[in-house]
């Protein structure tokens, strides 16, 4: 997930724009000068990262968020490596906020756009290959012997024979200085990286004694629930809460930026509490919008001459090599990211002292929000980041934990704020709907010769640096913010491209004439990147046509996409891997199949889905998925992460709709906002096509192929093209 | 005051009549391995055992279960002692968020003590209750199915304190 909802093109664009100086002169030194980790008695921390016990215990301090994706593992797997110590060996924390933290290519502590395991491969490898450096000069002065002589098993230095714990060495490697450029290890000599090994949160997570912010209680505790607008942006005209004072346990309600908190001594009585509010809301203007309006906004803008756009060749010409063209247009709903865990967070203030427990996707906005609301100095404020029940990009938005320190301020009491599930649905951020319209003509040998592409929708970027801003500059005047803030919208109409908007719509296959254009209508839903962001819908409209062109050229789809991919070796060599795979399926009377590919997140996937159709219903019961995602790291992970791609692809390709009745979401729950189930989930098999390149992203890939994968295999059992998701039969 | 026999242990609350069992047993017992997803029993994140089969508890008021026998995954096993079903679950690696695996481990056990080696349809039929946003079925069909075809699901019996009934065919 693009963990700032921003591609790092789009933010660097309008950073740059609206004052990066500013922006980077400010974060620089938000902590003060004091390190990241303070040590334990007798104990040694070389960097941020690693933390060696009296005790021989390694620690290790996670500076990504674990939302399910596996990072914790993955990362802990690195430093094991270099370190030379067991993985279950290491014990992981969730790093506090701190700038050593800082995601080396975003702006911000954050986790997101299917980046760790690339960001941090080389880095945190080196870390820890020349912590165990220091060790070793140590324990070589130590032992009276050559470093040369010592080697390293398992937490222990080898000398002679005899083992000698790394923690016997710390008080001498305190005098020394760390090493750099410690050179790592060749791929041939991994014990770890690369094997297939159980995560260190599994057992955790099987035993219920994993502890997720919704688990969180401190004493003195009193639980809030907020009524909100049902309509984004809307706010309280008329507020009767007499009823609600009047019920069992509660003990406050207060008026906050976002609406009404109720305050009670447990989440029940909260929840009744909220229920008998009477507030009449002031609408915004999105409440004069539906599902119908928008969609006819952006079709007539459509037809406009609105729009940014970049070509590469010249569509003209293009065209007129053309033997064949066909223009379609390509519909995508609003979707929400539901995770499993809804929104929360524990606000303690005492003492000129805040302390947050949260999980998030971004602990160092969140300390901002909580600095902010609060009016404490950001190095007065303690963040616990905790698992996260699931992210996809939700837990980057973190107007909970504003409001939370907005109820503990206005009541002087520790907050736990819990959202419902209505609130996640009806009050949340959304993925941007969208009309998308393709142009493209083929030559008599099966070759695109233009490809000519529209995105119509709203814009992530501004609500991304929304949901940033306030709590990266805690100091910055909300006046100022909102400057920037109109800004950067301005700056996307008309001026920028939205990249979350558009990316993947022209990319993959050789297209020699090229060209994008985005329109940008903005209703007020509020949006947020949802798991693969544009590629989530922009893979369905590109990969449909690709496989309506194929017909069109009388080629079979492996074929035509190959003929088009002479400058993509890694995507050819994942569609030729499905193509392989699919010869060894049997393939029962009345399914189908259909195959689609996609690169996103550097790494690159094809998949193949087998459908059926049962009445109205369309059924998907296995999907072969290869993937090139770079050197591996853990390859079962992997596999985790595209086999849930799939499934939360398949849950929007067949069921995912955000409707808008006048501005507010139909939806509330799991009853009319559809989620697979297990009897409705496919078989996966997952090939893993390894390259030597760097690790590439495996979180998000997997979800772009699925719903044209379904889509295409659905033409092929019923004659139907499908131009709109949720995918519905005629 | 309402009592219940909670993991084993008997326990009174004085909690309104009306709180699910949820809220009971997360914020007065403080046992939080059973989670809140929905909370209109559409998820399954919640799941418990009453009397020994499975039960969403976020909409059973506590006065449903007086007098009764209410299990949770804190009583199904523990990392020392684990249930063979949370054996499964961390040797195929099946969790990742891991939020709603407590609620799919007790659908699956209380599955498993009532049809000790179900077939794919029947295990459907038994977890369809349970969402996972994260998308781990596979491995949960394939966690479960291991646990039927070992036939160590016998385990169940001797880790929830009512069993309904015997497994048939399996040495305990």
């Amino acid at each position: 997930m693009s963990a700032i909802k921003l591609s790092r093109r789009g933010f660097l664009k309008a950073t740059g724009l609206i004052g990066g100086g500013l922006l980077i002169g400010y974060v620089a030194t938000p902590d003060g000068n004091s390190p990241a980790v303070i040590p334990g008695d007798g104990a040694m921390a070389p960097n941020a990262f690693i933390q060696l016990t009296q005790d021989n215990q390694i620690i290790f301090y996670s500076p990504r968020d674990e939302m399910g994706q596996g990072i914790s593992m993955g990362l802990a797997t690195l430093v094991a490596e270099e370190l030379d110590v067991p993985v279950d060996k290491i014990q992981v924390e969730f790093a506090s906020v701190h700038d050593d933290y800082r995601h080396p290519e975003y702006w911000v502590q954050g986790t997101g756009g299917s980046s760790s395991m690339r960001v941090h491969y080389l880095p945190l490898r080196q870390v820890a290959a020349d912590t165990r450096a220091l060790l070793l000069t140590a324990a070589a002065m130590d032992l009276g012997v050559a470093a040369e002589s010592l080697s390293t098993e398992d937490g222990y230095i080898l000398s002679n024979g005899t083992g000698h714990r790394y923690s016997d060495f710390i008080a001498t490697a305190q005098t020394l200085e760390l090493p750099s450029e410690t050179p790592l290890k060749a791929k041939a000599d991994f014990k770890y990286i690369g094997k297939d090994m159980t995560r260190i949160d599994a057992l955790a997570k099987s035993t219920g004694t994993a502890i997720f912010g919704m688990d969180i209680a401190v004493p003195d505790m009193y639980y809030a629930m907020v009524s909100r607008s049902p309509v984004a942006g809307g706010t309280v005209n008329n507020l009767d809460d007499s009823a609600a004072r009047a019920m069992s346990g509660v003990t406050d309600i207060v008026r906050i930026d976002s609406g009404v908190a109720v305050v009670a001594t447990s989440f029940w009585k909260a929840k009744k509490a909220v229920a008998a509010l009477n507030i009449i809301w002031d609408q915004p203007d999105l409440a004069n919008f539906s599902n119908g309006d928008i969609r006819a906004d952006y079709q007539s803008a459509l037809e406009s001459d609105r729009g940014t756009t970049e070509t590469e060749g010249s569509i003209t010409e293009g065209l007129s090599k053309a033997s064949m063209q066909v223009r379609r247009d390509y519909w995508t709903p609003y979707l929400a990211h539901t995770p499993m865990e809804p929104v929360n967070a524990v606000v303690k203030i005492s003492d000129g002292k805040a302390e947050l427990w949260a999980g998030t996707q971004s602990p160092g906005v969140a300390r901002g929000l909580v600095a902010r609301h609060s009016g404490l100095s950001v190095d007065n404020i303690t963040v616990n980041s905790l698992f996260s029940g699931g992210g996809f990009g939700r837990r980057a938005q973190l107007s909970h934990i504003a409001e939370a320190t907005q109820v503990a301020v206005a009541t002087n009491k520790t907050i736990k704020l819990v959202w419902t599930r209505e609130n996640d649905l009806q009050n949340g951020w959304f993925r941007q709907a969208s009309i998308m319209q393709l142009h493209a003509g083929i030559d008599a040998e099966g070759k695109v010769t233009a490809w000519d592409a529209t995105r119509v929708g709203g814009d992530l970027a501004p609500d991304t640096l929304a949901g940033v801003l306030p709590g990266e500059l805690p100091r910055t005047p909300k006046l100022l913010n909102d400057l920037m803030l109109s800004a950067t919208e301005n700056l996307y109409d008309g001026w920028l491209i939205d990249s979350g908007g558009v990316e993947g719509l022209v990319s993959d296959y050789d297209f020699p004439n090229k060209q994008l254009r985005h329109i940008s209508v903005n209703h007020g839903l509020p949006l947020a990147a949802w798991r693969s962001v544009g590629h989530s819908f922009t893979a369905f409209a590109k990969e449909t046509l690709m496989d309506e062109l194929a017909e069109m050229a009388g080629l079979n789809s492996f074929e035509f996409r190959r003929r088009n991919l002479q400058n993509n070796p890694r995507l050819l060599g994942v569609l030729e891997a499905v193509e392989q795979g699919l010869k060894q399926w049997d393939i029962p009377a009345g399914h189908h199949i259909g195959i689609s590919t996609h690169g996103s997140f550097q790494s690159f996937v094809a998949q193949a889905a087998e459908v059926s159709i049962q009445g109205s219903k369309i059924r998907v019961h296995r999907v072969l998925c290869a993937i090139d995602c770079g050197a591996v790291i853990n390859p079962d992970i992997v596999r985790a992460q595209i086999e849930g791609g799939i499934m939360y692809g398949l849950t929007a390709a067949l069921y995912g709709d955000i409707e808008i009745e006048n501005g507010a979401v139909k939806q509330s729950n799991f009853h009319d906002y559809k989620i697979l189930r297990i009897n409705e989930a496919p078989a996966v098999d997952v090939l893993i096509v390894e390259t030597e390149q760097a690790p590439s992203g495996v979180g998000e890939p997997g979800l772009p192929p699925i719903a044209p994968a379904v889509a295409n295999a659905v033409y092929q059992a019923t004659g139907q093209r499908l131009y709109s998701m949720p995918l519905t039969l005629a | 005051m309402i009592e219940f026999i909670l993991n084993g242990k008997v326990v009174q609350t004085d909690d309104e009549p009306d709180t699910p069992l949820l809220w009971v047993v997360r914020d007065t017992f403080k046992l939080t391995g059973s989670k809140f997803g929905c909370g209109i029993a559409k998820c399954g994140a919640c799941t418990m055992h009453i009397d020994g089969s499975a039960q969403q508890t976020c909409v059973l008021p506590i006065t449903a279960v007086a007098g009764k026998t209410v299990t949770t995954i804190e009583g199904l096993g523990t990392p020392d002692n684990l249930h063979p079903l949370q054996q499964a679950w961390v040797e195929q690696g099946v969790p990742q968020c891991g939020y709603c695996q407590s609620g799919q481990i007790m659908s699956a056990a209380s599955l498993l003590t009532d049809n000790p080696n179900p077939n794919e349809a029947q295990l459907e039929a038994a977890m369809e209750r349970n969402i996972c946003r994260c998308g781990c079925y596979p491995r949960i069909k394939q966690a479960i199915l291991s646990v039927a075809e070992q036939g160590q699901s016998g385990a169940v019996q001797l880790a929830t304190p009512v069993a309904a009934k015997a497994p048939e065919g399996i040495q305990s």
